[in-house]
Parts: structure tokens; C-alpha cells; sequence
């Protein structure tokens, strides 16, 4: 039954990430950024296109290890999924920090309290929304071992 | 006591028997992960997530926190007024060498020994080169070069090379001399030659990415496209024109593991240390250098001479002609020299190609003559002939496509 849970989850989160994938090189082709609520889709050659090339492509891990997902080998597919969510993910929040810690051009030498936390306001990325989705597949090592 | 083949034969099945445990080898995780980044068809799309994560961690750190966040600041803000309105002998050669343009607002213009120099070996190249050989060093101790160098050899074998020439291809993107000196890893004549040529012409170091990041972060990525294509197209023209073998390799490839702090510190510290003593004297030197030139006229009269061949054949002003002298000292002074010419986009792209392709930098270049004068001389002939026919092909384009 659990097997069932698990391969169903990876299932529906390959099918979300490899939709926000395809969205993601969609919006980069057409050049302009797409925004809906906290969702932004960014339209730059390297996030939107690279990145949601990447995304797709962990869309694709997970739809091929979600069958039979205790089997080490279609597991290590999952986990794969999950790196590079990880990546484009952790990227994307790594540039944030980076943003939010200098104080800018007309500001002093460290940003203000609320430009600091003001960087990590939405809109997020599609990656962001996916990593704690992908985080579960770290349950799924824990629970194998 | 003397024995037989087969009492010794016996003798061996004896003692496996007795030292040997014969059982079942599970695959574990870590075996399945390592299996799936050496496979084409899984082993492209992580080796592109690795790729991605490493340059966007690079440009973060490098050109949005180190130089834009704190050093412009520093340099731009308070560095380089202090020193034009405190620097003694306003109007003189000596001013003019140290500090630069006294009308400069900015350290790419400025051009001084202790302005610009300083600004681009600290403001700029030394965040670029912290962070390129803190995540070069993860992913060589986490386990997964040796996998790259699995994946690409197939490719790399088109150009007479095979994997493990992506060790010095990638070190080459942090600085060109210990690159030179991880050619050795090479088997043949023939490769270490092809090796050494191309990353002399082909790859920019980590101090020049730097700095291209932040003078043409637009239109950095055609660069370095224009890069990666020379790269394999004069790669796949030496092996051809090159005799000798480039053999197959057997590569071991280890599990994956975390890396510990203490290898990543003595990698980091020997790393950026022998970069920084090679880099910051020879920044200072390549300002003195084209601040005498532009004083005693010897510039203008470069620039003159070669105009028509960089205007005509390359497509790009005659002042480059400054640019390319300090290239062969510095290319990423180079390029922060060119950012202070006047010129349209695409022009821009067509100097920094050349600068990267004409000439290796004097350190790489002291470095390929140890590893042998016909090396280097046999180099040299290569990069002639691929400035020429490559810095015109890329004009060539730019006026098919409209641009130029």
C-alpha cells in the first residue's frame, strides 16, 4: 500500500514539474515574464530557459522512477529528480540571499532590515514551490535504509 | 620443496577458500546514482544541472555580492576619489601611470596601477576565483568529475582527445597555468598538444569570466558560444593535421562521497594562493605597461598601424589595438580596457573574442615553453592562423546577420 503511495506522489509530482517545465521554456520562447499570484515564471535565457530545461527534465526522473519505486534503481531516479529541483531551487534562493544582503547602489554599505527580509517576498519561481514537494523522497531513503 | 603447476594451482584454491567470503553484493544507492550521471541519456541532463548550478552560483557570489554589492562601492565610491583628489603631481606621467584619468568616475576608466589594477585583481578576480575553486573542489571530492569525464569522452575522442581532457578544460576555467600543467594526465604527444592549444585560445579563465560578467553580462553567453564552437571545430581540424595516437582510457571511477573540510581548505588555499601570486603582479604590470605605451605615443602608432587589418578584417576600432597588448599580460584587464572603448554591441563581442583567442596570457605562456619550445612554437603557429581566419569568420557572420 505504501509502495502504491509513494509511486502515486512521484507520479503526480512528475506530471506538476515536467507541466512547470514545459510553462517554464513556453514563457522563456515568448520573452515575456509571466506572473499569477506568488507565480512568476521568469522569461531570461538562463532561469527560464536553462533553469526550466532543468526542471523539465526533473519532471521526466520522476515519471520514469515513480514505477515500482522501491527498486534502488527507479528510487535513485526519484532521488535524481529531487537533486536537480534541489539545484535550480537552491540557485534561485542563493541568488536571493546575495541580492539581499549589499545595500544597494543609493543605500549604505548592508540593506536595510526590511529590503533584507523584502527580497524573499514572493512572486517565487516554479522550482521554489517544487522543492518541499521533492524534499519527501529524503523520507523515502530514510525509510528504505 | 618444489611444486607442480597444478599443486600450485591447488594451493590457490586452498587458500581463496580460507581467506575469501564469497556473497551477494547488494547495490546500494549511492551505486545506482553514480551508474545513472554515467549514462547518456540520464547523465546530459544532470551533467546541464551541474553546469547551471555552477556558473549561477558563480555570477551570485562573484558579480552580484563581491564586485556590484561591496567592491564598486568601494572602489567607485570612496577608493578612487581619495586617490585622485590625494595623489601628488596631478597632470604628471607618474599620476597619470598610478592613479589614471583624473576625470574617471569609475575604475574600468581610470586605467591607474593602483586604481583600475587593483580594482580588477581584487574588486573583481579574486570573489571570481574563490568561488570558481571552492565548487571546482566539491565537485572533484564529491566524486563527480572522474563521471564527467565518463560521459564526454565519446565526444571529446572526436577532437583527438578523450575524458579525462575535461580536468584540464575545466581547471582552464579557473586559470590557464596549473591547466597547462594537468595536460601531463594526457598519454600522447599528440594530445598534450592539441590539449595546450585550445585552452591557450579557446578557454577563458576564471579571472576573464569575471570580469565579462560584469562588462558584457548581456552578451556574455555568445561569447562564450563563439568559444565552445572554435574550441571543438579547431579541435577537430588538429587532430586531423596532427599525427600521432590518442588511445582509449580505462578510468576508475570512485563512489560518491562527502567531501571533508580539511581537503577542501588545502585545495582552496593552494589553489587561490598560486592564482593570486601569478595574477596581481602581472594586472599591475599590464597597467604600467599601457599607461607608458599610451604616454611615450607607442600606442597610437600601434593603433594606426594595425587599424585598417582590426577595422577591415576584424571589424572592430583601432583602439583595440590597447586591449590586445594587454592581453598578452592580463585578458582580464583586457576586457575591462575594452569597456572604456566606444563601440556597438556586436563589436564589443568580436574584441573580447579576439582577446580571448589571440594570444595566451604571459603566465600560460611561460608555462607552455616548460613544457617544451616546440610545443610552444607549434602553439603559436595554431593561434596565428586561428586569430586570423576565426576573428574574420565572426565578423563574417555579424555582417550576414546584420549586426555588424
Amino acid at each position: 500500500m505504501a509502495k502504491n503511495k509513494s509511486s502515486i506522489y512521484f507520479g503526480i509530482l512528475g506530471a506538476v514539474t515536467l507541466a512547470f517545465g514545459i510553462a517554464d521554456l513556453i514563457v522563456t520562447i515568448g520573452g515575456d515574464s509571466f506572473t499569477w499570484g506568488i507565480l512568476e515564471i521568469p522569461a531570461d535565457p538562463f532561469r527560464g530557459g536553462w533553469g526550466g530545461l532543468i526542471v523539465l527534465f526533473a519532471g521526466l526522473f520522476y515519471l520514469a522512477g515513480s514505477k515500482n519505486l522501491p527498486e534502488i534503481h527507479q528510487l535513485s531516479k526519484v532521488v535524481m529528480g529531487s537533486v536537480l529541483i534541489w539545484i535550480v531551487a537552491g540557485t534561485d534562493i542563493f541568488a536571493m540571499i546575495t541580492e539581499s544582503i549589499p545595500g544597494g547602489g543609493e543605500g549604505g554599505w548592508f540593506n536595510t532590515l526590511e529590503g533584507f527580509f523584502g527580497t524573499y517576498a514572493p512572486p517565487y519561481a516554479p522550482a521554489i514551490f517544487l522543492l518541499p514537494f521533492s524534499l519527501v523522497v529524503i523520507y523515502c531513503v530514510y525509510r528504505r535504509k | 620443496m618444489k611444486l607442480n603447476v597444478d599443486e600450485r594451482w591447488d594451493l590457490i584454491d586452498k587458500i581463496s577458500k580460507e581467506v575469501v567470503s564469497y556473497g551477494k553484493y547488494e547495490h546500494t544507492l549511492k551505486d545506482a546514482l553514480g551508474e545513472l550521471s554515467v549514462k547518456p541519456l540520464a547523465g546530459i541532463p544532470i551533467a546541464i544541472a551541474v553546469l547551471y548550478g555552477f556558473w549561477s552560483i558563480f555570477s551570485s557570489f562573484a558579480g552580484t555580492l563581491w564586485t556590484d554589492g561591496f567592491m564598486v562601492k568601494i572602489f567607485d565610491e570612496h577608493f578612487l576619489p581619495w586617490m585622485q583628489t590625494h595623489f601628488p603631481g596631478e597632470g604628471g606621467w607618474f599620476y597619470y601611470i598610478v592613479v589614471g584619468d583624473p576625470a574617471a568616475d569609475n575604475c574600468f576608466e581610470a586605467f591607474g596601477v593602483l586604481t583600475s589594477g587593483l580594482f580588477v585583481a581584487i574588486g573583481v578576480v579574486l570573489g571570481a576565483i574563490l568561488i570558481f575553486y571552492l565548487m571546482l573542489t566539491l565537485l572533484e571530492d564529491v566524486g563527480y568529475m572522474p563521471r564527467l569525464a565518463v560521459l564526454i569522452d565519446t565526444v571529446l575522442h572526436k577532437i583527438g582527445l578523450h575524458g579525462y581532457a575535461i580536468v584540464p578544460t575545466i581547471l582552464s576555467l579557473g586559470c590557464n597555468v596549473p591547466a597547462v600543467t594537468a595536460t601531463r594526465i594526457l598519454e600522447t604527444r599528440k594530445q598534450r598538444f592539441i590539449m595546450m592549444t585550445l585552452l591557450a585560445i579557446f578557454i577563458p579563465c576564471g579571472a576573464q569570466l569575471g570580469i565579462m560578467e560584469e562588462v558584457i553580462p548581456e552578451t556574455m553567453g555568445v561569447v562564450v558560444l563563439y568559444l565552445i564552437v572554435g574550441y571543438f571545430i579547431f579541435g577537430f581540424v588538429l587532430n586531423k593535421l596532427i599525427p600521432g595516437k590518442s588511445p582509449e582510457i580505462l578510468i576508475d571511477v570512485p563512489p560518491y562521497q562527502m567531501p571533508t573540510r580539511r581537503n577542501v581548505r588545502r585545495k582552496m588555499w593552494m589553489r587561490t594562493s598560486g592564482f593570486l601570486k601569478v595574477a596581481v603582479p602581472f594586472v599591475l604590470l599590464g597597467c604600467v605597461i599601457v599607461n607608458v605605451l599610451y604616454i611615450t605615443g607607442v600606442m597610437d602608432w600601434l593603433a594606426n598601424a594595425f587599424g585598417p587589418l582590426l577595422t577591415q578584417w576584424f571589424g572592430v576600432p583601432k583602439e583595440t589595438v590597447g586591449p590586445l597588448i594587454a592581453a598578452f599580460l592580463r585578458k582580464d584587464l583586457a576586457v575591462a580596457q575594452l569597456s572604456a572603448i566606444e563601440m556597438t554591441s556586436y563589436q564589443m563581442i568580436t574584441s573580447v573574442v579576439l582577446v580571448s583567442i589571440y594570444f595566451p596570457c604571459v603566465a600560460t605562456f611561460v608555462m607552455i615553453l616548460k613544457e617544451g619550445w616546440k610545443e610552444l612554437l607549434g602553439s603559436l603557429v595554431v593561434l596565428a592562423v586561428v586569430v586570423f581566419l576565426y576573428g574574420g569568420l565572426v565578423h563574417l557572420i555579424g555582417i550576414l546577420a546584420g549586426v555588424a
